[in-house]
C-alpha cells in the first residue's frame, strides 16, 4: 500500500471523525452529568439534518449559515424532551431510563418517517463539489491528496465548535458547576447547586450540539427518516471508547474511529466496516469499560450506584 | 362466599388452581369455536410474542439485565433450524434444539465475556452484538442467502413443521407459552428466583450471602437465550419466509422489551398480557391503515411505552393487581 493512499484515507478519516467527536460530545456530556444514556441522541441528529435541509429547500439557506436558526430551534426542542420525558425518569430504574429514551427514538423515527417518508434526501453546494487537491510532497513520498470542501469546512467548524465547548466547560461559571455536578451530584448540591437547572442546561447543550452536527454532515451526507440509528451506534462507540463522561475522551475517540471506519470500508467493504468498530466496541466494554479516558471502572459503578 | 379477608391459603392455591385451570380449557376450546384464519393468526402471534416476551424478562426481569440483543438470539433459532432443514433435510423439530442449544452457547459466551458489565453497559454491548450478528448474517451471503432470505419447503407434514391450516401452530404456540409461563412461576418459587432477585437488587450484598451470583446471571442469560431461539424457529416455520431484517434487526429486541414492560417486567403474566394487548394494537391498526402511514403503529407503540414508563412504571399487570384485590388475595401467596 503506496504512502498516498494510506494519507488520504487518514485525511478522509479525520475529517470525517471530527463531525463524530462534535455528536458525540453532547451523549457523553449528557451521560457524565446526568447519568442517563441517551438511546434517542441519534434521532437529534437526524433533526438537525432535517432542519437544515428543509431550510436550504424551502428557503435557500446556506447549511452553515442556517446553524444560527438550527442553534435556538434544537435548543428548544431539548429542553422541551428534558421536561416531558427526561426529568420524570431521573433517579428510577436502569430499565426506565433506557426505555424512555428508546420509546422517544421510536417515536421520532417513526412520526419522521410518517409526515417526510423515507426518501433520502442530500443537498449539493455550488461552491463546494470540486475536490481541493493538495501536494504532491515528494519529500514524503506522497503524491497528490485531494480533499472534498464540504468534509474541510464541516471538519473545521466542528472542531472549532469542539474546542469552544471545552473551553466553556474548562473556564466559565457555569461550566464548572456543570463539571462540579458530573463529579460529585451530593457535594454539589451541598454547595448549593440547583441541581434541575443543570440538568435542563446539560441535556439541551448536549441536543445542540449533536443538533449542530448534524446540519453539518448534511452536504456530505444523506438524510432518512432512520439515519439516527446508524449514527448513534457510532456515537455510543465513541463516547464507551473515549470513556463515558469524557469531553476530550469523545473528540479523540471521535477522530480514531472516523480513521477506524475509512480504513475499514476500505479494506473490508463498505458493508462490512460496521463489524470492525463493534468488534472494537465490545473489546473496549469488557477490557476497559472506562474506555481510554474515563474514570477508574470501580469508581464509575461507585458513582452509578449512588445514583441508583 | 366468604368474606375476602378470610381466604385462607388452602382456598387461594384451591382458587389458584381453578383460575388457571379455566384459563387453560379456554385457551383450549376457543381456537375451535373461532375458526377464522385472521384471529388465529392474532393468536398464534400473540402466543409467540408473549413466549419470546416472558424469555427476555427472565434475564431483564428477574436477573435485571436490560438486553437490546435479543434479536440476535431470535435469528439464530430461525436461522439455524432453516439451514439445516435447507442442506441436510434435518426435522425443524430437532432443528428447533440445536438453534437452541447454539444460541444459549452463544449466551453463555456472551454472558462470561460481559461479566463484569452491569446496567446501562450490558444494553450496550448486548445492542452491539446484535447488530454484528445482524451485520454477519446480511453480508455471509452463501451461509444465509444475505438480503433475499430463506424461503422454507411449504409441504404439509409433521416432519418438517409444516401445517395448512392455522390450527396446529395455535397449540404448538400454546404448549410454549405454557411451558415458559410454567418455566417463569417455578424460577420465581425457587431458589434460583430468590438468587436472581438478590443480585438484581443488590449484587455485592448478594455475593456476601454467599449468592454465586456469575453463575445465577449466566443460567439466567442461558435459559432466556434457549427459550428466544426457539420462538425464532417457530417464526420461521410459521412465516415459510426468513431474512435478517425479519428475524434479526434490533427493533424485534425494541418490540419484545416494550412487550414486557407495558405488562409488567418481573411478572410472570407480565409479557403476556404485553403480547394479549399490542398484537390486537398492531393487527387492527394494519388493517385499517394498511400501508397509507408507514410508521404508524410504531408510533403508538412508542408512545404507549413512555407512558406506562411514566405513569405505572411497575407495568398492567401489577396494576390491575392493586386496582383489583381479588387478584392480590389470589396470587399473592
Amino acid at each position: 500500500m503506496d504512502h498516498t493512499l494510506i494519507v488520504q484515507l487518514l485525511i478522509s478519516g479525520i475529517l470525517l471523525g471530527g463531525i463524530y467527536a462534535l455528536g458525540s460530545i453532547g451523549l457523553t456530556l449528557i451521560f457524565g452529568v446526568m447519568k442517563v444514556v441517551n438511546f434517542a441522541h441519534g434521532e437529534f441528529f437526524m433533526l438537525g439534518m432535517y432542519l437544515t435541509y428543509w431550510l436550504f429547500h424551502y428557503f435557500q439557506i446556506d447549511p452553515y449559515l442556517s446553524t444560527l436558526i438550527l442553534v435556538p430551534a434544537v435548543f428548544l426542542i431539548g429542553l422541551v424532551t428534558y421536561y416531558v420525558f427526561i426529568r420524570p425518569t431521573i433517579g428510577s430504574s436502569v430499565l426506565a431510563q433506557i426505555f424512555i429514551t428508546v420509546g422517544l427514538s421510536t417515536i421520532i423515527q417513526n412520526t419522521v418517517l410518517l409526515f417526510w417518508s423515507a426518501d433520502f434526501r442530500s443537498i449539493s453546494l455550488s461552491y463546494a463539489t470540486d475536490a481541493m487537491v493538495f501536494g504532491p510532497f515528494p519529500a514524503l513520498g506522497v503524491d497528490e491528496v485531494m480533499v472534498n470542501p464540504s468534509r474541510l469546512i464541516a471538519f473545521s467548524l466542528a472542531i472549532c465548535l469542539s474546542a469552544a465547548f471545552y473551553l466553556f466547560l474548562r473556564f466559565s461559571y457555569t461550566g464548572k458547576i456543570i463539571r462540579a455536578t458530573s463529579q460529585d451530584r451530593s457535594a454539589a448540591l451541598l454547595m448549593g447547586i440547583n441541581i434541575d437547572k443543570i440538568y435542563k442546561l446539560t441535556f439541551a447543550m448536549g441536543i445542540v450540539l449533536t443538533g449542530l452536527a448534524g446540519g453539518l454532515i448534511l452536504p456530505i451526507y444523506s438524510v432518512h427518516p432512520f439515519v439516527g440509528f446508524d449514527l448513534v451506534l457510532i456515537m455510543f462507540v465513541v463516547v464507551v471508547l473515549g470513556g463515558m463522561g469524557s469531553v476530550v475522551g469523545a473528540v479523540i475517540s471521535g477522530l480514531i474511529i472516523g480513521v477506524v471506519e475509512v480504513f475499514s470500508s476500505y479494506w473490508l467493504g463498505q458493508e462490512n466496516k460496521q463489524v470492525i468498530y463493534f468488534l472494537v466496541f465490545i473489546a473496549v466494554l469488557v477490557l476497559r469499560p472506562s474506555g481510554l479516558f474515563g474514570l477508574k471502572e470501580e469508581e464509575e459503578v461507585e458513582r452509578i450506584e449512588a445514583i441508583e | 362466599m366468604k368474606p375476602l379477608n378470610e381466604i385462607t391459603k388452602g382456598d387461594r392455591l384451591h382458587l389458584r388452581f381453578v383460575v388457571s385451570a379455566v384459563a387453560v380449557v379456554l385457551a383450549l376450546v376457543l381456537p375451535l369455536l373461532i375458526g377464522n384464519d385472521f384471529y388465529l393468526d392474532g393468536l398464534i402471534l400473540i402466543f409467540m410474542w408473549g413466549t419470546y416476551a416472558a424469555a427476555w424478562n427472565i434475564l431483564a426481569g428477574y436477573a435485571g439485565m436490560v438486553s437490546l440483543g435479543h434479536n440476535a438470539f431470535f435469528g439464530i433459532g430461525a436461522y439455524t433450524s432453516t439451514l439445516l432443514l435447507l442442506r441436510f433435510g434435518l426435522t425443524p423439530w430437532a432443528g428447533m434444539l440445536v438453534g437452541g442449544m447454539l444460541a444459549s452457547c452463544v449466551g453463555l459466551i456472551l454472558g462470561i465475556v460481559c461479566f463484569r458489565l452491569r446496567s446501562h453497559y450490558f444494553a450496550l454491548a448486548t445492542l452491539a452484538f446484535g447488530e454484528v450478528t445482524y451485520i454477519v448474517a446480511v453480508n455471509w451471503r452463501s451461509l444465509t442467502g444475505g438480503s433475499e432470505g430463506l424461503a422454507l419447503p411449504i409441504q404439509p407434514s409433521f416432519y418438517l413443521f409444516s401445517f395448512s391450516s392455522k390450527l396446529p401452530y395455535v397449540y404448538i404456540g400454546l404448549f410454549f407459552l405454557l411451558t415458559v409461563i410454567g418455566i417463569s412461576y417455578a424460577i420465581q418459587q425457587s431458589r434460583l428466583g430468590y438468587f436472581l432477585l438478590a443480585f438484581r437488587e443488590n449484587e455485592d450484598a448478594a455475593r456476601a450471602l454467599g449468592v454465586r451470583t456469575g453463575r445465577v446471571r449466566l443460567i439466567a442469560m442461558v435459559l432466556s437465550s434457549f427459550l428466544s431461539a426457539i420462538m425464532g424457529t417457530f417464526y420461521a416455520q410459521y412465516a415459510v419466509f426468513i431474512d435478517p431484517s425479519s428475524v434479526i434487526r434490533i427493533q424485534l429486541s425494541v418490540q419484545v422489551a416494550l412487550f414486557a414492560i407495558v405488562g409488567g417486567v418481573g411478572t410472570v403474566m407480565g409479557p403476556v398480557i404485553g403480547a394479549m394487548l399490542f398484537i390486537p394494537i398492531t393487527i387492527a391498526l394494519r388493517a385499517k391503515m394498511g400501508t397509507a402511514l408507514p410508521g404508524l403503529h410504531m408510533i403508538v407503540y412508542g408512545i404507549i411505552l413512555v407512558l406506562v414508563l411514566l405513569y405505572m412504571p411497575q407495568g398492567i399487570s401489577t396494576k390491575l393487581k392493586e386496582k383489583v384485590p381479588l387478584l392480590t388475595k389470589i396470587w399473592r401467596g
